[in-house]
């Protein structure tokens, strides 16, 4: 009924709110850091590769004009680095002070892009992204190209969470997460771990960035509206925070869902309802896994084997919004 | 001067909407995303009642402010009842789940255009070269008129007695026997009531479009923690600070960098003094120390 390259898209798109869900988890899920932000964290990082890579003809005032797997890991570097800048004040605040911080600074980066036209080209937006392997592969078959950088994106993510998950690091993180008294007692350096996470997760971010840029081709202010922040959220709720494979299989299972209804043939007089499937469709399916399965598909025991932590009941679910930032006065 | 009085106006329906909202949080302990939809779905049936129906303003309003008062209070019950002893970060996320589901429905009812209050300003005054028509001075009774009848209803009555039992202690006041129940579905009533209204006030003061829920949930933050969830004065104080900095800004950089200010002064109050601008007592439960 439709061609597979749609399919190869949705995949694509699928695979990329995969990563940036694995990301995630480690600063909010297992860092217990509410994170609003992601959509700055990202418009850095791709406004970074951005200028690194565009051509000069586009007058832009900066233009190196690098090679993409120069750019590429600067854009990363980059985006760490705005994440500490936003990480180092914000994190001493809790709860939903912190939540706010987040999406406060996240605007504040778009309304920067659009103010420094000059730089950024603004509300113009930059068309054409350089993307790998272009000139060996063309037209149609560049999707099958691209679905494979993106499934190789999101396993690197899947190995690298994974790893800081199982690790020692990971462990103390979620003890802190649970009971920061009773980690700062057994001498760990809560604050300074955190600020590691906020930053960690910022490189894993920029570093999805450019893939999303080789789907979308074109890149502008509006792509990095708090929409996209919560649909990696809805994704990451949807899949289980805390658990490894959360991220991926909640991007999965909302980006295919959501694409499929897209596929529904309306009348043109009804366009209106076409352009509103999308959010009823991902708002009702949060509101739906809150309700019936709060712990997402797969949950954090699950994940690291149901004898390593007290049961949900006394540990997990009461856990009052953000009480995770920690409790010590 | 001009802009400071714009700001005024501003402020007064930025207050109406933070008190909706920061009144939730205080009572229900979550921040309501979808408090923002409420004001867009006020601005437009308020638009459709006027422009399409013919209505007077003032009776639109008035339908606009108390149906969705009652929609609240459905919503509340079929949305956050049934999650509530999941704590507040479920709650968190459901209600960025209704926001996305009360987005989409503006958008399959009103589509996508722009819509306008047919001209409503009325006359305009002058006095010592400044100018203001009288929709903005009904804006700005209408606004702190209903914000003086809350602040008289918690005070006054028993009901509103209540109400600020369960803000304080919500554990105690069911002790004590406090009807939780119907104090919470007050609670929902006022803070949508108070949603729609300043919805309808910023429609007729601009355009109504499908993206005001969003661009406007961000300054509704800014404007509760700038205020300090928990006094009224201070989200009145804040949400004209905010919309008198923002309006006097739009003299030095393009207007559709006012959220820019917004959120700038919110970070710098969030890091420089977080425990907002009016209380003495420092937020014991925003810093780590």
């Amino acid at each position: 009924m439709t061609n597979p390259i749609f399919w190869v898209g949705v995949l694509t798109l699928a695979m990329i709110y995969s990563s940036l869900a694995m990301a995630l988890n480690v600063e909010s899920g297992w860092g217990g850091m509410w994170d609003l932000g992601i959509a700055g964290l990202l418009a850095a990082g791709s406004y970074c590769y951005v200028i690194l890579t565009s051509d000069a003809d586009l007058d832009m005032r900066f233009a190196p004009e690098l090679s993409m797997w120069v750019a590429w890991p600067l854009a990363a570097l980059f985006t760490g680095l705005v994440a500490f800048a936003i990480g180092a004040p914000a994190l001493r605040l809790r709860r939903e002070y912190f939540l706010i911080t987040t999406l406060a600074f996240a605007e504040i980066i778009r309304q920067l892009v659009v103010i420094q036209a000059d730089l950024t080209r603004g509300t113009l937006g930059v068309p054409n992204i350089n993307r790998p392997f272009d000139s060996f592969v063309t037209g149609r078959d560049y999707n099958y190209v691209l679905l494979g950088i993106a499934v190789a994106a999101a396993a690197v993510m899947y190995l690298v969470t994974r790893q800081v998950g199982v690790s020692p690091f990971g462990r103390t993180l979620r003890a802190a997460r649970d009971n920061e008294a009773v980690a700062l007692a057994l001498g760990k350096r809560v604050n300074r771990m955190r600020i590691k996470t906020f930053i960690l997760a910022g490189v894993l971010i920029g570093a999805t960035a450019p893939v999303y840029l080789f789907y979308i081709r074109a890149v502008s202010p509006q792509l990095f509206a708090p929409g996209i922040t919560f649909t990696v959220w809805t994704a990451l709720v949807i899949g289980g925070i805390g658990s490894i494979r959360g991220g991926l299989a909640g991007a999965v299972v909302l980006i295919v869902f959501t694409e499929a209804v897209g596929l529904i043939e309306v009348d043109p007089a009804h366009i209106n309802i076409l352009v509103a499937i999308e959010p009823f469709l991902v708002g009702l399916l949060l509101v739906l896994v809150l309700r019936f399965r709060p712990d997402g598909l797969f949950s954090e025991r699950s994940a690291f084997g149901a004898g390593n932590r007290p049961s949900r009941d006394s540990a997990g679910d009461s856990r009052p919004a953000g009480a995770t930032q920690g409790s010590g006065g | 001067m001009q802009n400071v009085i714009f700001g005024i106006v501003t402020g007064s329906i930025l207050a109406v909407a933070t008190l909706g909202f920061a009144l939730v949080r205080q009572t229900e302990n979550f921040l309501n995303i979808a408090h923002a939809q409420m004001m867009a779905l006020g601005a437009f049936i308020g638009v459709v009642l006027v422009d399409t129906y013919g209505m007077n303003i003032f009776l639109a309003g008035a339908i606009t402010v108390v149906g969705l008062g009652a929609l609240g209070v459905v919503l509340s019950a079929v949305f956050f009842q049934p999650v509530r002893h999941q704590g507040g970060t479920v709650l968190l996320f459901t209600s960025i789940g209704l926001a996305l589901m009360m987005y989409a429905a503006i958008l399959a009812l009103f589509g996508t255009q722009a819509r306008f209050y047919p001209d409503v300003s009325g006359s305009l005054y002058r006095f010592a070269g400044i100018n203001i028509a009288t929709n903005e001075l009904v804006i700005i009774g209408l606004a702190f008129g209903s914000i003086a009848a809350l602040q008289l209803f918690l005070n006054g009555t028993g009901l509103g007695r209540a109400v600020r039992a369960v803000a304080s202690n919500d554990d105690l006041a069911r002790v004590r026997g406090v009807p939780v129940r119907t104090v919470s579905n007050t609670i929902w009533f006022i803070s949508s009531a108070f949603g729609a209204m300043a919805g309808v006030m910023l429609g007729v003061l601009g355009a109504v479009n499908t993206e005001i829920g969003w661009h406007n949930i961000l300054i509704v933050l800014a404007a509760a923690v700038l205020g300090g969830l928990r006094s009224i004065t201070g989200v009145i104080l804040a949400g004209l600070l905010l919309g008198i900095m923002m309006d006097v800004s739009a003299l030095f950089i393009p207007t559709s960098y006012r959220p820019v200010v917004a959120f700038g002064v919110l970070v710098a109050v969030l890091i420089l003094r977080p425990e907002g601008i009016l209380s003495i007592q420092r937020r014991k439960d925003a810093v780590v120390a």
